[in-house]
C-alpha cells in the first residue's frame, strides 16, 4: 500500500517537473498596454438550453457579448442554462452581480427574464426571441422578420430550381419557425408569377397552416431526413429546412437519392459556420443577432443612449436579417439577373410593396 | 487495577479511532474533499492567467502560483456566495438567497435519491427516477392545471396522484423483473424514454395539457395557486415546502428501513434473495413492493418539481434529477442521514453554479468535481490508500456505544 502511495506522488512530482521544465523557459513579459479602454459597463447573457457553442442562435449571441468586450473594451459575464431549472438562478447570479444589462436569449427564458425584470425594475433586461408581458418597461425583445430574407431565399430557390418543386420543414410548428416557411412559400409562388412558371413548395401550406415538422430540434434525427428524403422523392431540389442545424440530415438525403440537390441554411451563414456542408448551400437566410446584441450594448455603453423597451426589429432594411453570398448557383437564368431581380424585391420588401406573408390565392 | 483500566480504555479509543477512520462515513467525507482538490486542478488549469504565467515559471514563479491561487480562491468563493451566504449583496435579503436556494435544489434531489437508495437497498438499480418523475409529475400536473378543487384539498391531491403515478410507473418495472426476471436496468431505462414520449405527447395536445394561450410549443400551464406547494420563508425567496416533504420522507425512509418489518424484508433481500426465500419471504411480491415504494419516493421529486412551479412547465421537468440521484444515494450509502447530507451538497453544487459561471468558470467544473467525488466512492481502496487509512475493522465500540445512546434506557 505504501509503496504505491510513494509511487504514485513520485509519479505526480516527476509529471509536475517536467511541465515546469518544458513549458516554464520562457521569459516573463512586461506589462502589456491594451488596445480598448476599459469601460465600466458590465454586459451579461444566460443561454437557453445548450451551450455557447451551439453554432446557432446561443452562439450568436454570445459573439455579440465578445465582440463588445473585445471592441468597445465592456466587461461581460455569461451564464449557460442545461436545464429550465437553470434560468432563474442564472438570471439571479447576473442579477446579483449588478450587471448593467442583461440579455436573457430564447423564447424558453421568457417567463423566467419577465418575472425577474419585474422584481428588478430598476435594471435593464433584454429578451431575444421572446415579448415583454404588460407593464414591464425595462425589458427589451429582440425579434426578427425572418419573412423577409426567407422571401428571398424561396425565390431564389425557385429560380435553382430544375424540378420546379421546392421544399421547406420546421423544427416546430410554432410562430417563430412557420415565420420562415411562409416567407418562403410566398419568395417561391412570385418566382413561379414572374416566369408564367408552376412551382409547387412542399412542407408547408400558409393557408392551411399544416406541413412537415420534425416535431423537435435534435439535429440532424433520422426524422428530420426522413422528412428531407419524402420531399425529394415528390420531386423537390432545394430544401430549407428550420430546425437549427438539420444540415446533415439534409444533405445525407440528398446524396442518398442522387440528386443534383441544394439546401438553404438558416440562422448563420452556413456555408461560412459549417464548411463541410458548403457544397450543398445555395444560400442562408440569416438571423443577426451577433449585430443585435453588439449593436444595442454599443447605443448605450458607448453612445450614451438611454436603455429603452421598445421592441429592436431584425429587417431587411437594418440587416438585422439579410441572404448570405451566394454559391452553388446553377438555375436556367443568369446569376447577375437573379441578383438584380432580389435587390429590386429586397427594396420593394423594405419600402412595403411586397408583403412576405401576405397570403397567395 | 488502575493500569488495567487505563490500557483497556485506550485500547477501546484507539479501535473507535480506526474504525471511525476505516468507516464509510470517512471514506464519503474524503472523497469530497478529493473531488474538491480535482476540481482546484480543473479551475487552475482552464485558468488564463495561469496558463500565461506558467510559460514563464521559471523566470517569476511567483506570478503562476499567484494566479494558480487566485484562481482556486475566487472559484471556490463563488461557489460559497452562490450556495450558502453571499457576502457580497446589497442587501440582507439577498444574501441569505443562496441558502435558500441550496435547499430548494436538495428538495427533490433528496426525495428522487431516497427511492434510489431504497432500491439499491434491495439489491435494484433503479435508474428510472426521470422516467417516473415524469409521470408522477404528468399526474399532478393534470390535477394542478385542469381540475378545480378548494384550497388545501387541491394540494393534497396533487401530491398524492404524483406520488400515486410515480410509484405505479415503479411498481411496473418491479412486475416485470419478478413475472418475467427482465431486468430492472434495461426496463427502467426504456421506460424513461417511454415516460418522455408521453408527456411530451400530452403537453403538446391542447385537448390533454398544452398551455391555453400557448404558440405551439409542448409546455403546460401554470399550475393553479390552489395546488402550488406554498412558499417557505415569504415571498422573496422561492423556497417552498418541497423541501420539508423531503425531510419528511428521509425521516419515512429511515423508519421504513430501520423500524419497519418490510423494510427488514427489503433489507434481506438485497443481502441474500436465496436466503430471504428460504426463510420464507416472497421475493418476487418484494420486487414488486420495493419498486413501487421507490417509485413512491420519486414521486415526491415529481410533486417538487411539478407543484412548485410557478410557471408553465416544459417537457424536460425532471430536469437532471433521475441520474443525480443516482450520484446522490451513491454518496449517503443508501442510508437516511447520508442520503441527506449528499442531497444538501448537490444542490449547493446546483444553486453554486450559476455564481461560479458568472465569473468565468466553465459550467462543467461542477459536473468534473460531482463525477471525480463518485469516482472515489466507487473505489474505497483508492481513498484508503491515498490516506493511508485503516482497513475495515471487525470490533464495534463506535456502533456499540451509538445503539446504545438510541436504544431505550440511554448509554450504559
Amino acid at each position: 500500500m505504501k509503496k504505491i502511495t510513494s509511487r504514485i506522488w513520485s509519479g505526480i512530482a516527476l509529471a509536475s517537473a517536467a511541465t515546469v521544465v518544458l513549458a516554464g523557459c520562457a521569459a516573463a513579459p512586461t506589462d502589456n498596454a491594451t488596445d480598448v479602454p476599459k469601460v465600466d459597463y458590465l454586459a451579461c447573457g444566460v443561454s437557453d438550453e445548450g451551450s455557447w457553442q451551439d453554432k446557432s442562435f446561443n452562439q450568436s449571441v454570445y459573439e455579440g457579448l465578445t465582440k463588445s468586450e473585445s471592441e468597445l473594451g465592456v466587461s461581460i459575464a455569461a451564464a449557460e442554462s442545461a436545464t429550465p431549472d437553470d434560468f432563474a438562478p442564472n438570471l439571479q447570479s447576473m442579477i446579483d452581480q449588478s450587471c448593467d444589462i442583461i440579455i436573457a436569449v430564447g423564447f424558453n427564458l421568457v417567463d423566467a427574464v419577465n418575472t425577474a425584470a419585474s422584481a428588478n425594475p430598476t435594471m435593464n433586461f433584454v429578451t431575444v426571441d421572446g415579448w415583454a408581458n404588460e407593464g414591464v418597461t425595462n425589458l427589451k425583445p429582440i425579434n426578427y422578420a425572418m419573412n423577409q430574407s426567407s422571401y428571398l431565399a424561396g425565390y431564389l430557390a425557385a429560380a435553382q430550381s430544375t424540378t420546379k418543386v421546392v421544399g421547406t420543414y420546421g423544427g416546430m410548428q410554432i410562430p417563430a419557425v412557420t415565420d420562415f416557411m411562409t416567407g418562403f412559400y410566398n419568395g417561391a409562388k412570385a418566382w413561379g408569377t414572374d416566369n408564367a412558371t408552376d412551382v409547387t413548395v412542399v412542407g408547408w401550406d400558409p393557408s392551411s397552416e399544416k406541413g412537415d415538422f420534425i416535431g423537435d430540434f435534435t439535429p440532424n434525427s433520422g426524422t428530420s431526413k426522413t422528412i428531407a428524403a419524402g420531399q425529394i422523392e415528390k420531386g423537390a431540389d432545394v430544401i430549407f429546412p428550420v430546425g437549427g442545424d438539420q444540415f446533415g440530415a439534409v444533405s445525407e438525403a440528398i446524396t442518398e437519392s442522387g440528386i443534383d440537390g441544394r439546401m438553404i441554411g438558416v440562422d448563420k451563414d452556413i456555408a461560412a459556420a459549417s464548411p463541410e456542408y458548403a457544397q450543398w448551400i445555395l444560400t442562408s437566410a440569416e438571423k443577426r443577432m451577433t449585430n443585435a446584441v453588439f449593436d444595442i450594448i454599443k447605443g448605450i455603453a458607448i453612445d450614451g443612449t438611454a436603455f429603452s423597451g421598445d421592441v429592436y426589429l431584425g429587417t431587411l432594411d437594418n440587416g438585422g436579417t439579410a441572404l448570405s453570398p451566394i454559391t452553388n448557383y446553377t438555375g436556367a437564368a443568369a446569376q447577375a439577373d437573379v441578383e438584380a431581380k432580389l435587390a429590386e424585391l429586397q427594396a420593394g420588401i423594405v419600402d412595403g410593396s411586397i408583403d412576405p406573408v401576405a397570403v397567395v390565392g | 487495577m488502575s493500569t488495567t483500566t487505563e490500557q483497556a480504555t485506550t485500547s477501546r479509543v484507539n479501535s473507535a479511532m480506526k474504525e471511525i477512520l476505516a468507516s464509510g462515513a470517512s471514506r464519503a467525507v474524503l472523497s469530497v474533499f478529493l473531488g474538491f482538490v480535482v476540481g482546484a486542478l480543473f479551475m487552475v488549469f482552464s485558468n488564463d492567467a495561469f496558463l500565461q504565467s506558467i510559460q514563464y515559471f521559471a523566470a517569476k514563479p511567483g506570478d503562476a502560483l499567484g494566479s494558480a491561487w487566485t484562481a482556486i480562491a475566487d472559484g471556490y468563493a463563488a461557489l460559497f456566495r452562490g450556495s450558502i451566504y453571499n457576502y457580497q449583496a446589497a442587501n440582507p435579503v439577498a444574501a441569505f438567497r443562496p441558502i435558500t436556494e441550496t435547499l430548494r435544489f436538495a428538495g427533490p434531489l433528496i426525495a428522487a435519491a431516497l427511492g434510489v437508495a431504497l432500491a439499491f437497498r434491495v439489491g435494484l438499480f433503479n435508474i428510472g427516477a426521470s422516467g417516473q418523475i415524469l409521470f408522477g409529475a404528468l399526474w399532478a400536473t393534470w390535477i394542478s392545471t385542469r381540475v378545480t378543487l378548494p384550497w388545501g384539498i387541491h394540494l393534497i391531491v396533487a401530491l398524492l396522484v404524483a406520488i400515486l403515478g410515480a410509484a405505479a410507473y415503479g411498481a411496473i418495472v418491479g412486475f416485470l423483473k419478478a413475472r418475467t426476471g427482465a431486468h430492472e436496468v434495461i426496463v427502467t431505462i426504456m421506460m424513461n424514454y417511454i415516460a418522455a414520449g408521453i408527456l411530451t405527447f400530452f403537453f403538446r395536445t391542447p385537448e390533454l395539457l398544452r398551455e391555453a394561450d400557448g404558440g405551439g410549443t409542448p409546455k403546460s400551464d401554470a399550475p393553479a395557486v390552489t395546488a402550488q406547494l406554498p412558499v417557505l420563508l415569504g415571498p422573496e425567496y422561492t423556497l417552498h415546502w418541497g423541501f420539508v416533504l423531503a425531510i419528511v420522507g428521509v425521516v419515512t425512509y429511515w423508519w421504513i428501513m430501520e423500524r419497519s418489518t418490510m423494510g427488514y424484508r427489503f433489507r434481506m433481500v438485497g443481502h441474500n434473495p436465496d436466503a430471504a426465500r428460504t426463510a420464507g419471504i416472497n421475493v418476487e411480491r418484494t420486487f414488486v413492493l420495493a419498486m413501487a415504494v421507490s417509485g413512491a419516493f420519486v414521486g415526491l421529486a415529481a410533486a417538487n418539481q411539478a407543484l412548485g412551479a410557478r410557471a408553465g412547465m416544459t417537457p424536460d421537468i425532471d430536469g437532471t434529477i433521475g441520474f443525480d440521484a443516482i450520484t446522490v444515494a451513491l454518496l449517503g450509502s443508501s442510508t437516511a442521514p447520508g442520503v441527506l447530507l449528499a442531497g444538501l451538497l448537490f444542490g449547493a453544487f446546483k444553486a453554486g453554479a450559476p455564481a461560479m459561471q458568472a465569473i468565468g468558470l466553465s459550467p462543467e467544473i461542477t459536473g468534473v468535481v460531482q463525477g471525480f467525488i463518485v469516482l472515489f466512492i466507487a473505489a474505497p481502496p483508492l481513498v484508503r490508500a491515498i490516506f493511508r487509512l485503516p482497513a475495515p475493522q471487525k470490533t464495534t465500540v463506535v456502533a456499540d456505544w451509538w445503539r446504545g445512546i438510541f436504544s431505550r434506557g440511554g448509554a450504559k
